[in-house]
Order: structure tokens, then sequence, then C-alpha cells
């Protein structure tokens, strides 16, 4: 998944190269810069249309990008040659580099000044990830965070209990080993002689051996994954909360219940779980458009684990304005459609996102009834314990920094020293590169 | 030791071209054969053959009574030089004439000893260390031809290997190779479409047209018997005059149908009195101490070779006289020489 | 003399021009690039050796040297084998050659993409091909040689030879080129081995690879320059890098990765120098070794055919 995006991200940039320096179009045309797969990239699409049927005389003109990071490399290299998009929109973890450089337009007095749009229509978890300097920078699209979606068909198969709100990191192992089961539906225990060998031909847990995973479940046991979150210079994984839940995470492929390196590389967990392989998978919500797929079986979301207190990790991407824009009294008009009700319930409905907008994640345009996941609502109820990563320039290159190491570790079993030190060493330089950026 | 070489009813065909028509020939150890035709004859086809660089289609081919028919070239002990690349450009003359050595398997020191001999044998003992490419094109040929000797094969094969060498060398080049054959006595058969060049160096020649053999014989029976017409035109600088047999000349019992007269220039004497035919001079080409004389006899070409002190200028009429034991007679139908009565008289 | 010189001038100029405004500049404000601080957004910021400095202790950039320095010697030479091989085979008139080197040819053109994300698939451990293809006739999920299969993805040995083995299949290009050398070595050279009984080993080693000799010069040297790049679409689709940390890593990916992942062009710039300075010291000791070569006969350079 991860590399077809990056795959599609070269062809966008040998194909849509020129998209951004069209000659001089209208006043109220808006070009507006996005990045998904291709049914994110549909809505963009949709909405813009709506928008230019509520709007008449109006135009947007959608630059497609097809991964995040396609995403940054074009907006760099927009700014640097002067053709940058009026709008772009992004992840808060990426969008400190472009704040500190002062590329983006602040939208603070604009958002004071709006008469349709208001401070508190909006989670303040999402909005404060785009505060900086005291300045609204961005405006939230979107609250994700992370869940564990579920077969349910497996769990009435095998009658293990359903997860509950407030359950334990051991609960989940516990339900995990229940459901990791043999072709001939027989639990597969690592380390039992009887079934040593035996493959698992449904495993009860997939999760990605990376930083944003632990990092609210570190919260929960109340540490902390860097010394100063406003202004970071290591990582802090080295704490007995931390080593705690490392420990636990590095020890489910002891316990036998994730998929090994080469299952996870011949079917990655996005789609062993759609293909009924995978019992419970982490992940936010930006899978569920994929998984309404699904026909051969039941699934639904239910809350991150945790360990003693609820916590979970912000997943949040806002439009932002750039400062060389020069129609960005235009753009603004484009963003008060596409952050009002019809605007972000249109979104809303593709199933991808969580809505920043209150009123719109609280309505039938998320809830979606009838529709799975029933319990979408546990993307809500998760809101007032969500915490943002460390905003520091440097950020996306520790997430890779430490997702090798971390990978390493999860596949082949590391002492756990070894991998907080490992972690350490590989991020203090890149700490010591980055700005804190709020 | 060198031996003879004999083919019996040789055939070679290249796909729908068909090369050699059942050709017999034996050449006695030690001579050397010169095998002469126009391009297209199948000249360097008979080499291949004889090399095996072709397998035969039908016949066989014996080297000093063994038959190699069936045998791979490298079998067969006999050794080539072509026109071009008979050297590998990567290695020095001294290396390309011990490469046949080093293949056989011959000790660096041992092939690079007879490389140098067969160097001396041939004039380039100078040149052992150069590159082909630092070499004159004569030179480029004697080191081929070290190389080819240097096996001491059983029977040596040269196709053109002067043809791209100036005249000057040309004529040089072929007194040392008849004199490097009279030295070694090896069995060689030389290929060349230079009639000239043939009849130098010739034991024997044979005269090659269409893959077939027209004639064998010594460059004297050649020159003086021609068995066929192509034979009599193709011999000869420049070649002999053909005309009708009921022509301008005639035979001395008179007109004769269904034949063609034959004279080389050389035989043509010019100033004769009727009953002598009257020829009209085109032009003259003065060749040094000879003049060739361009005429045209009752509307047929005829070319005359005199001394140039004696030569008419053009335009003028002048009678035309051969005598009657220069002429030969060739059967129209089949181009073969009809034997002539030794008859004595004049033409006319 | 002179007009001809101006004329020479006048139909290079086009090619100068563009050779000048879209190589050599760029080249030269990329090498200026590596000593500043740029992310193209703000102003850049002039930071002396400090990019260098920070290449020696980069742990990606270690690797990355190690894993293309590896690359090059054990891809550059299978290739030119198995062009060489490929070619030897295919020149003759046969049966089906002309098919075979179509064959040959297509994988080359290929779209690089398009070929990273075939190989993802032949390469996928359980269900690739290539994977199913070995454990035919083998027995418990082992090949028929007793081994467990190659872990394409996830062993870093066997992802690098992956990786070689995904560069084995795109000699197109050299394989035309050394079929066309060998189509015009001069037929008499191979009848003069032939009437001397040499044998097939013979005739390729002192006949053919001799003679072939500039022309494949030329290919190791070629082939050289652009394996530094080569291998990064490979990387970038197939294995990402990986196996971590950084077991595929060449310096290509890192570049790509510093410039448009974490927009470090200053940095990238830096890593650019030092491929062209691992390029130009890889091509200056071939280039050493070939004159070696050639001054002590082993390798035709010199060669010019011998003329008439």
């Amino acid at each position: 998944m991860k590399r077809t995006a990056a795959l599609l991200s070269l062809l966008f940039l040998v194909t849509a190269a020129g998209c951004a320096g069209d000659a001089e179009p209208a006043a109220d045309t808006v070009s507006l810069l996005v990045a998904g797969t291709p049914d994110e990239l549909a809505a963009y699409r949709s909405l813009a249309a709506e928008y230019q049927k509520a709007s008449p005389g109006a135009t947007v003109n959608l630059i497609e990008a097809s991964s995040a990071k396609d995403l940054m490399t074009r907006v760099s290299t927009s700014v640097a040659g002067n053709a940058a998009p009026d709008l772009f929109l992004i992840n808060y973890r990426n969008y400190g580099q472009f704040a500190v450089k002062g590329a983006l337009a602040p939208l603070t007095a604009r958002l004071a000044a709006s008469g349709s749009l208001h401070e508190r229509d909006f989670y303040p978890q999402a909005m404060g990830a785009f505060r900086w300097g005291g300045e609204q920078m961005c405006l939230p699209q979107n609250i994700s965070s992370l869940a564990v979606y579920y077969n349910r068909s497996l769990f009435q198969k095998y009658e293990v209990a359903e997860p509950v709100a407030g359950w334990h990191w051991n609960d989940l192992v516990a339900t995990a080993q229940a459901l990791t089961r043999d072709a001939g539906g027989r639990t597969v225990k690592a380390g039992d002689p009887e079934t040593a060998g035996v493959p698992a031909a449904v495993h009860g847990l997939g999760v990605a051996p990376e930083l944003i995973r632990l990092a609210p479940l570190i919260w929960s046991n109340g540490g902390d994954i860097v010394d100063d979150p406003a202004k970071p210079t290591r990582l802090t994984l080295d704490t007995p909360e931390a080593r705690q839940v490392i420990q636990d995470f590095l020890d489910l492929t002891k316990v036998g219940v994730v998929p090994s390196d080469v299952e996870v590389e011949a079917q990655d967990y996005e789609a062993r779980f759609a293909a009924g392989k995978l019992a419970m998978f982490v992940s936010s919500r930006r899978v569920t458009t994929a998984f309404r797929a699904i026909t051969g079986f039941e699934w639904d979301v239910a809350p991150l684990p945790q360990y003693r207190s609820p916590a979970n990790i912000l997943h949040s991407d806002a439009y932002c304005m750039t400062k060389a824009s020069s129609r960005q009294d235009a753009a603004w008009r484009f963003l008060e459609y596409a952050l009002s009700d019809p605007g972000a319930a249109l979104m809303a409905r593709t199933g991808r996102t969580v809505p920043s907008r209150i009123s719109v994640a609280t309505s039938p345009a998320f809830l979606s009834p009838g529709t799975p996941p029933a319990r979408s609502q546990i993307f809500l109820d998760t809101i007032p314990a969500l915490r943002p990563v460390p905003t520091i320039s440097t950020w996306p290159e520790i997430e890779d920094a430490t997702g090798k190491v971390l990978e390493n570790a999860f596949f082949h079993g590391d002492p756990l020293d070894k991998v907080i030190a490992d972690l350490d060493a590989a991020t203090r330089p890149v700490f010591a590169r980055g700005t804190a950026a709020r | 030791m060198t031996a003879g070489l004999r083919l019996r009813g040789v055939s070679l065909s290249r796909g729908a071209v068909t090369a050699l028509r059942g050709i017999d020939l034996a050449v006695p150890r030690g001579e050397l054969l010169v095998v002469l035709g126009p391009s297209g004859a199948g000249k360097s086809s008979l080499l291949r053959a004889i090399a095996g660089l072709d397998p035969v289609t039908a016949g066989t081919v014996a080297i000093g009574g063994r038959d190699v028919t069936a045998q791979r070239p490298g079998q067969r002990n006999v050794s080539m030089v072509f026109q071009n690349h008979s050297l590998l450009p990567h290695l020095t003359v001294a290396d390309n004439i011990a490469f046949g050595d080093r293949i056989r398997g011959a000790g660096h020191r041992a092939a690079a000893a007879r490389a140098a001999q067969a160097a001396a044998t041939v004039g380039c003992q100078d040149l052992l260390a150069r590159r082909p490419h630092q070499l004159s094109g004569g030179e480029r040929q004697r080191v081929a031809l070290a190389r080819a000797l240097v096996r001491e094969p059983d029977v040596f094969l040269l196709d053109e290997p002067l043809a791209n060498l100036d005249a000057e060398l040309r004529l040089r080049m072929r007194t040392e190779i008849r004199a490097v054959h009279d030295r070694l006595g090896t069995t060689t058969v030389y290929v060349t479409h230079d009639q000239s060049e043939a009849m130098a160096l010739g034991d024997r020649i044979a005269v090659l047209r269409d893959g077939r053999f027209e004639q064998v014989g010594t460059p004297d029976e050649v020159w003086r018997q021609p068995r066929t017409r192509h034979v009599a035109a193709f011999v000869g600088a420049p070649g002999m005059n053909l005309l009708p047999g009921d022509g301008p000349l005639t035979l001395p019992g008179g007109p004769a149908t269904g034949v063609e007269l034959g004279v080389r220039p050389e035989h043509v004497t010019l100033g004769g009195t009727p009953p002598d035919p009257l020829g009209e001079v085109e032009r003259v080409e003065v060749l040094g101490e000879d003049a060739l004389v361009h005429l045209t006899v009752g509307g047929h070409p005829l070319l005359a070779r005199v001394p140039a002190a004696a030569r008419p200028a053009p335009g003028d009429r002048v009678g035309i006289g051969v005598a009657a034991e220069h002429l030969h007679v060739f059967d129209t139908a089949t181009g073969e020489r009809v034997p002539q009565p030794t008859a004595a008289g004049r033409a006319g | 003399m002179d007009r001809d010189r101006r004329q020479l001038l006048l139909m290079l100029l086009p090619y100068l021009v563009g050779l000048v405004a879209l190589v050599l500049l760029p080249a030269v404000a990329t090498m200026a690039m590596a000593f500043t601080e740029s992310d193209l957004i703000a102003t850049s910021r002039f930071v002396g050796l400090a990019n260098f400095v920070e290449l020696t202790r980069d742990p990606a950039v270690r690797a990355a040297v190690g894993n293309s320095l590896s690359y090059l010697a054990v891809s550059v030479p299978l290739r030119l084998v198995l062009a060489v091989g490929l070619a030897l085979l295919l020149h003759r008139r046969a049966r089906a050659a002309g098919t075979a080197r179509v064959a040959v040819l297509l994988p080359g053109a290929v779209p690089e993409l398009a070929y990273g994300l075939m190989w993802l698939w032949l390469l996928n451990p359980i269900q690739g091909p290539v994977n199913q293809l070995l454990l035919l006739g083998g027995e418990g999920g082992r090949t028929m040689f007793g081994t467990l299969p190659p872990q394409w993805l996830t062993d870093p040995e066997d992802a690098r030879a992956g990786i070689v083995l995904m560069s084995l299949f795109t000699i197109g290009e050299t394989f035309v080129i050394v079929l066309t050398a060998r189509l015009a070595l001069p037929p008499e050279a191979y009848e003069l081995a032939e009437l001397e009984g040499a044998r097939a080993g013979q005739v390729l080693r002192r006949v053919t690879l001799p003679l072939l000799a500039p022309v494949l010069a030329v290919l190791v040297l070629r082939d050289t320059l652009m394996s530094l790049q080569a291998s990064f679409v490979p990387t970038l689709v197939v294995t990402g890098g990986g196996p971590p940390p950084y077991a595929t890593t060449y310096l290509s990916l890192v570049l790509y990765q510093d410039a448009f992942e974490y927009l470090r062009y200053g940095y990238a710039a830096a890593v650019a120098a030092l491929m062209l300075g691992l390029t130009a010291v890889a091509v200056l000791i071939q280039w050493r070794l070939l004159r070696r070569w050639a001054s002590s006969g082993a390798v035709g350079v010199e060669v010019r055919r011998p003329g008439n």
C-alpha cells in the first residue's frame, strides 16, 4: 500500500509537474493541493464540484498528489518556484516546517471575522494542533485517532467476547491469543510443543511496529515519548512506563499472535484483515473506506486498549493557506464552504475521516447508522484523550528512523535495552537538527 | 612433407545457390595451381571446400591420399590467406604468426621461435613486435603468409591475397610468393581473378566459370589452346577477339556457320592489302612499346595490338590480316574449341 | 578549414546550449547547494562543509556507500557476462533466435516503475512465482535443494540479491551493442581459428573477447556510471530501502529521501556530490586497469581494423 502510493506519487511528479504553473486564472479560481488514495481524491473532486455548483463563477483547480510525502515535496518545490497553490491539505505532523519558514498565511483574523465559521465549531484538540506562535495557521479538516478494527464474525465463531471500552493491553493480547488459529480452527500458541510449527491461518492481531502506534500506549501508562513535547531534544523511552509498553509490544511476536515479517511482506495488514486472516487490526479511521467493501464477514471498531488511563494519538489534516497566494479571499471562501456542514458532511460520507466539525461528527453523515463500522462513536469518545505528537520540523525523519529500528526489533526479537539505545542513537542527531515548531 | 590434393565430383551449394558443380581436380604434390575466374565463378567456394570451412554437398576431398571430406578444418592441416582480415588485430605480428601453434598447445617460447623463423622466410622478421594496424597492406599480407606457412601445411590456400594491393606491390609480392613456394615446395592453390597473375604464378591454371572448370592446363596451354571461348576471352590482356564464322574474317575453307573465330589482338596485323578486309580505326591506346587499336570490321569490334611505332591514326582505314595458324575456332552452340587441321595460308 | 569549424560549431550549438543550460548549470548549482542548508522554502544558509561532515556520520549514507559499491561490484560484471553470453548465443541466424533476441530486449522496454511493480509481485515471499518455482520438487516448505526459499523482501542478503536479480533482466541495451559488435567482427578471424583447430573456448578467449574488448570496455564504464542510479527505482518500489535499517538503501535512495521526503536539499546535494565522486573514482580505477591491460596487449583497446 505504502509502496503503491510512493509509486503513484512518482508518476504524478512526472505527469502533473506543470499543474501549478497555469496561466493567470480568474480571481475566484482557487488551487487546492491534496494527497490521498483514489477514493479520497474522488471525494475532493466532488467537494470541488459541489462548491462550484454552490458558488457560481468559482472554480477549484484541484492538484492531486498521491501521498503525504509527495505533497510535501510539491509544496516546497512550488513555494520555491513561486507557483504555490492557494491551499493545501496537510497532516499536522508535517505542517510545522512550513509554518516555521513563514510559508503559511495565518487564519486567526479571517476566522474571527467569518460569518459562517467559528472556532467553537471545531474540536479544540484539532484546532490546537495547528496553532503556531499564537496564530491559527491552518483549519483542521478531520480529527482521527487509532482504533482496533475487528472481524466480528471471527469473534462470534470462536465465542470470544468483543472488546469493550476501557479494556487493557493485556486483554487485547489475550483476545488475540484466543483468535490466533490454524487452518483447522484450533488455537495456535507460540512455545506450545503441541502446536509447534503449525502455521497460523488467522492471526489475532495486526499492528505496525511504529512509534506513533507505541506513543498512545506509553501515554496511557503515564510516560512520554520525548523529553519536552513543545521543544523535544530526545526520546524518553527509557522510563519504566515506556519500557513496559515497548516490552509488551515486542512480546507480541513471541506470543505468536502477529504475522511474521515474511507474511506481512507477502500480504500487508490491511489486505490480511480484508481477507479474513487477521482478527484485529490497529489503525486510524483511514482504512474504513476500503473495509466498507468487505462482504465476507462483519466487522466493527473498538477503542484502543489502555494501560492506566485512556490515551490516544491525534491524526489530523488541515487546510493551510500559502502566504504567497494572490487569491487568499477566494481561498477563504472555498474554506468556508469546505468546512461548512454540507462541505464537511460530503467528506465525512466517504467514511475515511472523522470530521473536525463537531456538528458533522455527531451527525449521521459520520456515524452512518446501518453502514459499518457500527461503533463509529468510539472515535468521538476518545477525542478528550487525544494528544498530538511533538511538533518538530524533522518529525517525519524521526518516524522513519524509529520505524526502521522498531521493525527490526519487532520481527527479530532484539533485547529491549538495545532497542531503546538504538532508537535514541538513531534520533538524537535528527532532534538536534530540528526546529521546535510551535 | 607436403602432399598432393585430389577432388572428385565436388559440389557445393549454399541454400538455393550452387557454387560448385562436380569439380574434379588433381594437384600433384608441390604444385602451385592457380584457380582463375571472374567473380562469382566459385573460386572462394572451392578453397572453402578444400579447407572444410563449407561442407561439400557431394564428392570427396583427399589430401595426400587421405580422404578428409568428413574432417573438420582444423584436422586437415591446411592453411589459408585471405584477401582481408588475415591477421588478428589485437595480436602482435609475432603472436599472430604463433597463433596456431599456441592454439595447438605449443609453449610460448617454442611458438615464438618458430614464428621468428617463419617471419624470416617471408622477410618480415623486423615487424615481429608490431600490431597489424601499424603495418602497410603489403606487410600485412607478408605476415599472413608467414602465419599460414609456420604450420607447414599439407595444402596452402590463398584467396586473392594480393587483390587489395597496388599494382607495383602486387607484382613484387607475386614474385616473392613464387619464390617462397619454390623454396618450400608446398602444394598450393592460389585463387585470383587476375589472369596476368595467374600466368605469372601458376605451374598450372584452372579456369573456373560458373562452378565448373573450363580448362586446366599450363599457362602456355591455356593461352595457346583455350578450350572454350570463355577461356579465350578471359585469358590474355586484353582477351581474344571473337567474331562470327561468317563475318569479315573467314577460315581458309571459306565462311562457316555455327562457329566463332577467335584471334588474339597480338596476332592481328594491320596494313594488309585486299583481299584482306578493311577496318576502320576508332581509337588508339598507346601502352608504351605497344599500342592497342580499336577497330570496326564489317560492323564488329576488333582489337589489335601493334608496335606503337607502326600504329594507325583514328579514322584510318586499314587492311586486317590474321595468319591462319592464329585462328581459333569455337562451336557457337557449346562454346567448345573445334580442333583445326594445321592449315597454312591466309585468312581472307 | 575555418568555415568547417564554424559550421561544426553551428551544428553543435543547440546541443551545447542544452548541455550547459540543462545539465552543467544545474550540476554546478547542485554542487553549490551541497554547501548550504536548503529546504527551498526559506532562503538557504551557507553551512560550509557541515553537510559533508554529517555525511561521514550518517548511518544511512554509510550503509548506502557499502551497498552501492557492492551492487556495482556484483551487478556490473554479472550484467556484462550475461549480455555477452546471450549476444554470443544469439548472434547466429537460427530458429527462434529473433524471438529470443526480442525476449532479451523486452524487459528493458518496460517502464521502470511497472518493472518494479512486477518484481514486487514476482518476489513476494509466499505467493510470488519465483519462490513458488523454487519450492517445486521440494518438501515441507523447502526448495528442491533442501534450503529454505529466499526471503527476498525480509532478509538483508536476499533482498540485495533480489535487487541485483532485477538488474540482470534489463541488459537489453548492452545486449544489442554486444550483438552488433559481434556481427561486425570479420568472419575470417573465426575461419582462421577454425583452420588452426581452435576449440570453442579458445575461440572465445583468443578471438571473440579480445576483438570485442574495446566495446566491452566502453560498456563496463557506461554500466558503472549508471549503476549508482540504476538501483533507485527497484529499491523505492520493491524494497523501500529495507529490510530495515538499510539493507537495500543505496545512495540514490538516500538522495531521494533527503531531498523529497525530508526536504533537505542541501544535504541531498552533498549526497549527490558523494555519488559523483564515487562514480568518478570507480571509472578512474577501471580506466587505469584497462590502460594497463591495453598496453600489455591483453585487450585491444586501440584496435583498428586492417584497412584498405
